[in-house]
């Protein structure tokens, strides 16, 4: 084991990563790769700064650790500073996806034959308006590593499998893209049946034909449930990070616990124990992972945190310290984060509805006080049915607001692996779910 | 015969760390990754490492991959040319002095500014070498410093962000910049009946990097399929792949096959007509559109299309003079928007400032810009301005409309 300096914090993540990809893009192999890198992280801190060095060379780790302690200013009592002494000394091996579930046992012929399925689903030269597709693998396989002065010792792993298409279709002067993926943190629970992907085929077929540009303006939406996924993370996740609030006075007093924020329909969990995209058994300052209710019936509830933001706030470690690799830092991130389930049917949501729009689906949102959503394919509501297919560009609505304008939220929970969160120039898997929901107003452009 | 290539990919990187307008941390990282490539009929053997290894190592795990059977036929590219655009390196002390003096100056002079980001230095130098005479070698230091800030009043994460990248570090320019933005932070402004935005233009190439795809042009899922030698922009638009010494911005000058341009620049819309699009030796091959030296460099894998670096061509006039004493929108803090498969664009604005082409005057109140890209590079194209106002680099004019 290493040798740490006294008088300072010092850990140390080391990850060896295995990834592999297969795809075909209009027929042509277009990737084909198996790739292996190891990398670790070493960290020093002295009460005042944080002094990290990143390597290739698993070797040099303790020239690392001795080279950045002479840097630092040892102090006696670093173990009793706030930030340091909420740090949990963990000593765990919880590595699951061994034996059968191990992605590095997959072979290239089943990524072949993975590939070859989806493409045959989606059946791109019966189509004229495809003109243009790709169909992919990949899996990714970690080990990390965690050592700290205080004697954490962590190993874990982590591993995540993707298939899926993405296509483009034209037809006369109107082009439209469609993409259609599954991922799953092993191969047997991978499933991307074969009617998913025609239908995804058959709707932006449709979509491509048929859309009309949006009516630009404020109007109620139901959001369908991969659309509250990314809403949920976007509009509240995100201010659920409490490193932005830390010694800031105006937003501490703006959410502060106890306060109600939403609808009393609304309730948001953030946990990195489920086996979803965002599994985090113990973050990357060796937190155990906890159940965090963001929102409880529309009342604020926790906030995440990582060690510093814990420690000068004064609330308990959540576990969503994390960094994208060895190469960064850890911060505050969401894990698997949620919104429940209600009591009613997508469908009672829609009928409510007289005049609105119903957001299939999204391409991606952001997070400020003015949350965005990227809508793809929007169908309009008139008197509480689905009408013709709408493109619009932008949905945008005030997170102040909008969490109390959800009158309606269904029935049919669920949760989306395939997406990817960033922050400060970092990238994590995340997974997002929620239900059908309804909102009063949204603005549309 | 078989051919050997190699490419090899080193960066140094330090970064300070800024948090709540407080240095708190320091961080170094070098990195090498190599990809050993070997060819042979018809096929190419690949294998990529991070971290030292030899080359016998390297090309013998190269060799053993040619069962994949990566298609790659093309004949390797020679010659010899070696360019380093580095001005200066800065050590990691200077970083943190750095570091230290911008933290100071910022709380003294907008002490209700909260700052976070970091100040950073990088050197990154690519070299591609091959058993048929090829030998190119590119390096580029740049150091910069990224903050965002939030106002102690604002309920926003952040409000905007400050950025600027050197090759010869200025402190001064940076913090010119920052008394520029906020400052007019805090003075209340109107937006302006007629929208002229005023911006880097980097955010809106997106959409013409994916409409110049020339598979996709060659598809028809382009929006400029079918318009090859058309006049689809203004005539004061250029538009360029621009990796000459005086653009390039830690942009090597050959592609992922090893191809050069000459003078470092290819047109691809030229006063408005489209010229063609862009491509690598498969994609022009398979296509039958001309080869424009484009590949992506894939250090696992063989080359695809895609590595373009565009640039819009400088006029000859002033943000000033293009806006001829009209006022300009400079947004700072967008996102969340974009382009639609029509070529629809809509941007919710979070912050933007009112701005004399000089100057920025107040901050506006957010708003969503809108826009139709034969519009905006169209009749609605001002230019691109022959000074770097504020923000120490180009930017764009441009007509656009109010969103809802």
């Amino acid at each position: 084991m290493y040798r740490f300096p006294e008088g300072l914090y010092c850990d140390v993540r080391i990850e060896r990563s295995s990834d592999a990809s297969y795809s075909i893009s209009n027929g042509e192999v277009s990737g084909d790769s198996e790739t292996a890198v190891t990398g670790a992280v070493i960290r020093v801190y002295d009460g005042d700064m944080w002094y990290n060095s990143v390597t290739n060379d698993i070797d040099s780790i303790q020239r690392e650790i001795d080279a950045l302690a002479e840097l630092a200013k040892p102090r006696a009592d670093i173990n009793e500073l706030p930030e340091v002494a909420v740090y949990e000394v963990n000593k765990v091996n919880v590595t699951v996806f061994g034996g059968e579930k191990d992605l590095r046992n997959v072979s290239r012929s089943k990524r072949i034959e993975l590939v070859n399925s989806v493409i045959k689903a989606l059946d791109p030269d019966s189509y004229d308006e495809i003109k243009n597709y790709r169909a992919a693998y990949s899996q990714g396989h970690t080990i990390k590593e965690f050592y700290s002065s205080k004697g954490a010792e962590i190993i874990q792993d982590y591993q995540s499998c993707t298939l899926g298409t993405a296509f483009e279709a034209a037809s006369g002067d109107n082009v439209c893209s469609g993409t259609e993926f599954a991922r799953a943190m092993s191969l047997d629970e991978l499933s991307l049946p074969d009617e998913k992907i025609k239908a995804k085929r058959d709707r932006v077929l449709d979509f491509l034909k048929n859309a009309v540009p949006v009516e630009a303006g404020e109007m109620t939406c139901v959001l369908a449930p991969v659309v509250t996924a990314m809403f949920t993370h976007e509009s509240f996740g995100h201010k659920s990070e409490a490193d932005f609030m830390l010694n800031d006075e105006t937003l501490r007093a703006e959410w502060v616990m106890g306060k109600t924020v939403g609808s009393s329909l609304v309730s948001i969990c953030d946990s990195g124990d489920m086996i979803n995209n965002g599994y985090v058994p113990y973050d990357d300052e060796g937190t155990r992972s906890k159940e965090t209710w963001l929102i409880k019936n529309g009342v604020l509830t926790g906030r995440l945190h990582d060690a510093k933001s814990a420690a000068v706030m004064g609330e308990e470690l959540t576990g969503n310290s994390r960094a994208e690799s060895y190469r960064f830092s850890p911060m505050v991130r969401m894990t698997n984060t949620y919104m429940s389930a209600g009591d009613t049917s997508p469908e009672e949501l829609i009928a409510g509805v007289k005049d609105g729009l119903y957001v299939y689906s999204v391409i991606y949102g952001t997070g400020n006080s003015t949350f965005t959503l990227k809508p793809h394919i929007c169908y309009r509501i008139r008197d509480g049915k689905l009408c013709e297919p709408v493109r619009a560009n932008v949905i945008t609505g005030s997170v102040f607001r909008t969490l109390f304008d959800i009158d309606g939220v269904g029935s049919d929970l669920e949760i989306f692996n395939t997406y990817t969160c960033g922050k400060n120039g970092q990238s994590v898997p995340v997974s997002a779910g929620g239900p059908t929901i309804r909102v009063r107003s949204l603005n549309v452009n | 015969m078989m051919q050997r290539e190699k490419i090899s990919f080193t960066e140094q990187r330090s970064a300070v760390k800024i948090e709540e307008t407080a240095v708190t941390g320091f961080q170094r990282e070098e990195s090498e990754k190599y990809s050993f490539r070997v060819y042979d009929k018809g096929f190419a053997g690949i294998y990529f490492n991070v971290g030292k290894m030899t080359d016998d190592e390297g090309f013998g795990k190269a060799e053993k991959n040619l069962v994949l059977e990566r298609p790659y036929k093309y004949q390797l590219e020679s010659g010899v040319r070696s360019r380093d655009l580095t001005e200066e390196v800065l050590t990691d002390r200077q970083l943190i002095d750095i570091a230290n003096e911008t933290v100071a100056y910022l709380k003294e002079k907008h002490p209700e500014f909260t700052m976070n980001g970091s100040v950073a230095m990088r050197r990154k130098t690519v070299v591609q070498t091959n058993s048929a005479g090829l030998d190119l070698s590119d390096t580029d230091s740049i150091s910069g410093i990224g903050l965002s800030f939030k106002h102690r009043d604002s309920k926003d994460i952040s409000d905007g962000y400050l950025s600027m990248e050197f090759r010869t570090f200025d402190l001064k320019k940076f913090t010119d910049m920052a008394d520029e933005y906020l400052n007019a932070y805090l003075t209340p402004a109107e937006l302006p009946e007629e929208l002229i935005i005023q911006m880097q233009y980097y955010d809106l190439l997106n959409k013409l990097d994916e409409c110049l795809d020339a598979e996709r042009m060659a598809l028809g899922t382009s929006l400029f399929s079918g318009k090859t030698g058309q006049k689809i922009f203004s005539d004061r638009f250029t538009l360029a792949h621009d990796v000459s010494d005086k653009v390039s911005w830690g942009d090597p000058f050959f592609d992922g096959e090893g191809v050069t341009q000459d003078g470092d620049r290819r047109v691809f819309i030229d006063r408005g007509v489209l010229v063609s699009g862009y491509s690598d030796k498969h994609i022009a091959e398979k296509y039958g559109v001309p080869h424009t030296g484009n590949a992506w460099r894939r250090l696992s894998d063989i080359p695809v299309n895609g590595n373009v670096n565009l640039h819009i061509d400088r006029s000859e006039s002033t943000a000033k003079q293009l806006l001829d004493g009209r006022y300009s929108v400079f947004p700072v803090q967008y996102s969340g928007g974009g382009w639609n498969d029509k070529g629809g664009y809509a941007m919710p604005v979070q912050c933007a400032f009112l701005c004399d082409g000089g100057h920025f005057i107040g901050k506006l109140p957010p708003f969503t810009m809108k826009g139709e890209l034969f519009d905006m590079f169209g009749d609605g194209f001002i230019g691109v301005t022959s000074d770097d106002p504020i923000i120490k680099d180009k930017q764009v004019l441009l007509k656009m409309q109010y969103g809802k």
